[in-house]
């Protein structure tokens, strides 16, 4: 079995991170249920997604250079490790698949409302299957160098928001009006699974990171930057949209991007949105879908490049069997994968994995102590 | 037994494919098409007229072949040369001064002591060879040098007189500047040399010569600065020319596709000029040219993609200049790419977002169009690449006509006829012009290739799909390498210690540094330092 050692510069690694976080969160907004005040649920998620992700760092750390998979295998054995990668994988594939079916409902109903779903999902996995199959260096590439556009498009859409006079402070205003409560309610759990806890798909990733003290350092940046950047998206929906309007909207940004006009001349810059999302769309499947091809690779013991034409496929497929329409997708997403999966997947699996590895390590010291003393 | 005889047959097939697209696959080939190579034989193994014979027998009956016996002193020799490679006028008079002068005196050449001691005297400055191989002998006659062979001598006499007409340094035809060197590189191999000599005056710029083709025999040179350039590329480099085996090389563009890393692409992974002060540029980046006789391009490897945007031009006009034109190019390149494909997709599925009176307008001047957007983009885009190409291959004679017949028949009448809009000349008209703006001519033809994919994609996914096809490019070209280098560096993976010299050109004095993806040997090119200040007012005077 040839592996090519693939390895993520930092740049890449705080890229692929924004984007991730950005991905679908950016496109169906996150905290709205706490009507006037979700950027301060975001503010809430920023501080608890710094707390997950250090966690995930600290897990990863134990092991340098071992994967999710692997670092199960070191716990247990190979057996009950594959029965876990089966799991993860299948996970990791869901969300992949979950992610993609909002995107093709957002350009569903924005940019191409004549052209079926399952056409533009393809299209996208094609694209994403041919970026994996090129390998994780490439998506990293990919995302450094389509980001700064990124960036500069939602300083663009700030701008004009802001000279077009759409933005109005009074929709945010008065801060806390019905207490810390409301907030805290869609902060926890909520906010934590979706999307910070979703990070547990970049364990996969870190196990290519060389030098884990810069890569600290660099993740828990990146979080913070996405997390602000998600704060500002929140605060400018709820700033200009108002409550009401946003609670409604299934897609709140597009919706506060349609507002853009500017002289006559810049209106209706949806597509810049749009473009917004892609790329955090295809970071994100990306990223979920690499978890579960290195998840296919540890059962198989195959380069998981063979797998990625394929497994984009059933992904394109999955996504539009997943759920009947898009509330139905909504509600699955928001209530019942939340205890069945994200919780238990992204929190008490790694929490009880830690736990045995730090036992097994101190075991390992003690005996080595005790061989030191015979 | 049915099965079986299938099965065998699609293995068959496979096989068949295989070869068809194997590279290395090799072949025995039929003896007869193996090309002649003379028999590696030591002169000293043979008698005099035995080697006549073999001579001429190996270059039969061609008609250039001139075999004269010649005497010097009291030794008998025989001359052989092609007459149509060498320069007989000089010959004639070496043959006068040096040869025959000699004959008077009783010069006897008996040994390879004595030829030795002739040489020497006689052309010790001309350069002169000695060949003890049938083979060797062979091949100098096949370059153009004179072979003088003497009786019971184990040593034949080789002599440098090639006829080097050719074309004489002119003015580069496909990269012109306004201000810089206004000398290119022509087809022979050592004048090009002798240009880039020139202009690095040097002892470690060094060139290695390889003999390519295995029935041409071109002479191809690898150059490099030895102290600068990563000695693991100039490996690879060398390796990957030592590997090549083809029958032919005419032109540097056949070495560039045996030698490129093996992908399917449609971008250059090689770059190529004519101009000699751009060569001595890269060769001071610690890049590897490769100068291939008879072709007045010139590789230049490893190549970036971000490569393709500078002009040597850059470096000799005003940085803030320099900066902006590169933004230019980048802009058109984007141009080049993507606005028939934005035309046909914003035209099909967003027309809100154009400002309400151009769309007004648009919509008006296609009210005569019958047909959907594509087909009108279509048509001028492919009627464009047909005059291009008319435009490149015709005789110049006739090149009036086709400006001609583009610019009014095609432009303004199929405008007026209403087979296209106004606006769609403008559109073909932009996007052609955007792509003649690169210095480097094989760059904008992957442009031109990715464009058409575009506009069917756009047809069919609108905005949507031109995405898509751009992320799918921009993981094609981060998954690119030439000789090892990412072709996206220094942007992905993100260098920014080399920024100075890619998007913008900062002042020459601010970039002390060689490009860090090149992994050069010497990473600083000077001192760090700053322009000079005006000189400070002395503290005696006063005015």
């Amino acid at each position: 079995m040839i592996m090519l050692t693939e390895k993520l510069s930092l740049t890449q690694i705080f890229t692929m991170i924004i984007n991730f976080l950005l991905g679908s969160s950016i496109v169906v907004g996150v905290g709205i249920e706490a009507k006037r005040d979700a950027w301060l649920v975001v503010l809430i998620g920023m501080f608890i997604g710094l707390i997950i992700m250090s966690f995930y760092l600290y897990l990863m750390s134990l092991l340098p250079g071992k994967n999710i998979y692997e670092i199960i295998e070191y716990c247990f054995s190979r057996k009950v490790a594959v029965l876990f990668a089966l799991v993860y994988l299948s996970y990791f594939i869901y969300i992949s698949s979950r992610v993609i079916r909002d995107f093709g409902e957002l350009i569903t109903s924005a940019i191409l409302p004549a052209t079926p779903i399952e056409f533009t999902i393809l299209m996208l996995m094609l694209v994403i299957g041919y970026i994996l199959y090129l390998g994780i260096e490439v998506l990293g590439r990919t995302a450094e160098i389509f980001s700064p556009y990124m960036f500069l498009f939602i300083l663009l859409l700030f701008i004009f928001l802001y000279a077009g006079e759409k933005i109005n402070l009074t929709n945010v205003q008065p801060i806390l009006s019905s207490g810390i409560k409301p907030i805290l309610k869609s902060a926890i759990p909520s906010i934590i699974a979706f999307p910070y806890g979703e990070l547990i798909a970049f364990t996969v990733i870190f196990a290519h990171i060389g030098d884990f003290k810069i890569t600290r350092r660099v993740c828990l940046i990146s979080v913070f930057v996405a997390s602000l950047i998600l704060l500002s998206s929140v605060f400018l929906i709820i700033a200009t949209l108002g409550e009401n309007t946003a609670a409604r909207a299934n897609f709140p940004l597009l919706i506060a991007a349609r507002l853009v006009s500017i002289g006559e001349f810049l209106e209706r810059i949806d597509v810049l949105v749009v473009f917004i999302m892609m790329l955090g769309i295809l970071i994100k499947s990306s990223v979920f879908l690499y978890g579960g091809l290195k998840g296919i690779e540890y059962i198989f013991k195959i380069p998981y490049r063979y797998f990625a034409m394929p497994v984009s496929c059933i992904v394109a497929m999955f996504s539009i069997f997943i759920s009947l329409d898009f509330s139905d997708h909504l509600i699955e997403g928001l209530n019942i994968d939340l205890f069945i999966l994200h919780v238990p997947l992204e929190f008490i699996v790694p929490i009880f994995i830690t736990f045995i590895v730090l036992v097994k390590k101190w075991k390992k010291q003690r005996k080595e102590e005790k061989g030191l003393k015979v | 037994m049915e099965k079986t005889k299938e099965g065998r047959k699609g293995v068959k097939g496979m096989n068949y494919f295989k070869k068809l697209m194997s590279i290395n696959g090799k072949k025995e080939i039929p003896s007869d098409v193996v090309p002649t190579k003379a028999k590696e034989i030591g002169i000293d193994h043979l008698t005099f007229e035995a080697l006549k014979e073999i001579i001429n027998e190996t270059f039969g009956n061609t008609t250039d072949l001139q075999s004269d016996v010649i005497r010097v002193g009291n030794s008998e020799g025989c001359i052989y040369y092609l007459e149509t490679v060498v320069n007989t006028e000089m010959l004639k008079e070496m043959l006068g001064n040096t040869l025959e002068n000699s004959a008077d005196k009783d010069i006897v050449i008996a040994t390879v002591d004595d030829l030795q001691e002739l040489s020497k005297k006689s052309f010790g400055v001309s350069g002169y060879k000695l060949l003890k191989t049938v083979n060797h002998i062979v091949s100098s006659i096949l370059e153009g040098r004179i072979v003088i062979v003497f009786r019971g001598v184990g040593q034949a006499l080789s002599l440098n007189y090639i006829n080097s007409e050719g074309r004489a340094v002119a003015e580069p035809t496909t990269q012109t500047v306004v201000r810089g060197p206004k000398d290119s590189f022509v087809e022979d191999a050592s004048t090009n040399i002798n240009l880039i000599r020139k202009r690095i005056k040097n002892h470690h710029l060094r060139f290695e010569k390889f003999m390519i083709g295995n029935e041409t025999r071109t002479n191809v040179y690898m150059g490099y600065m030895y102290s600068i350039a990563n000695e693991k590329i100039v490996a690879e480099v060398r390796s990957r020319l030592n590997e090549i085996d083809i029958s032919a090389v005419f032109e540097s563009a056949n070495i560039e596709e045996l030698i490129t890393d093996k992908s399917i692409t449609v971008f250059p992974l090689a770059m190529n000029t004519e101009r000699p002060d751009a060569v001595a540029t890269y060769l001071m980046d610690s890049k590897i040219v490769i100068i291939i006789d008879g072709s007045p391009f010139v590789l230049i490897v490893p190549a970036v993609l971000t490569d393709f945007f500078t002009s040597p031009e850059d470096n000799y006009q005003n940085y803030f200049m320099s900066s902006f034109v590169r933004l230019i190019r980048y802009i058109s390149f984007m141009i080049g790419l993507i606005m028939p494909s934005a035309y046909v997709g914003v035209l099909t599925f967003h027309p809100e977002l154009l400002p309400t009176t151009l769309l007004l307008s648009v919509i008006a001047q296609r009210e005569d169009v019958p047909f959907p957007a594509v087909v009108e983009v279509f048509i001028m885009e492919i009627t464009f690449e047909i005059l291009r190409e008319a435009g490149v291959r015709m005789p110049r004679a006739v090149g009036q006509t086709v400006s001609i017949v583009g610019a009014l028949v095609i432009g303004q009448a199929a405008a007026e006829a209403g087979i296209i809009s106004n606006i769609m000349v403008i559109i073909v008209a932009i996007t052609a012009i955007a792509n003649f703006v690169f210095p480097n001519y094989n760059f904008a033809n992957a442009s031109r290739l990715i464009r058409f994919v575009l506009i069917i994609v756009a047809s069919i996914l609108g905005l949507y799909g031109v995405l898509l096809i751009l992320v799918f490019m921009v993981a094609h070209l981060s998954s690119l390498r030439s000789f090892g280098v990412p072709y996206l560096a220094p942007v992905a993976p993100f260098i920014v210690e080399d920024q100075k010299d890619v998007f913008v050109r900062l002042p020459i004095w601010s970039i002390s540094k060689r490009p860090s993806y090149l992994s050069p040997n010497i990473k600083n090119k000077q001192k760090p330092q700053g322009s000079p200040s005006p000189p400070k007012p002395e503290s005696g005077k006063k005015q």
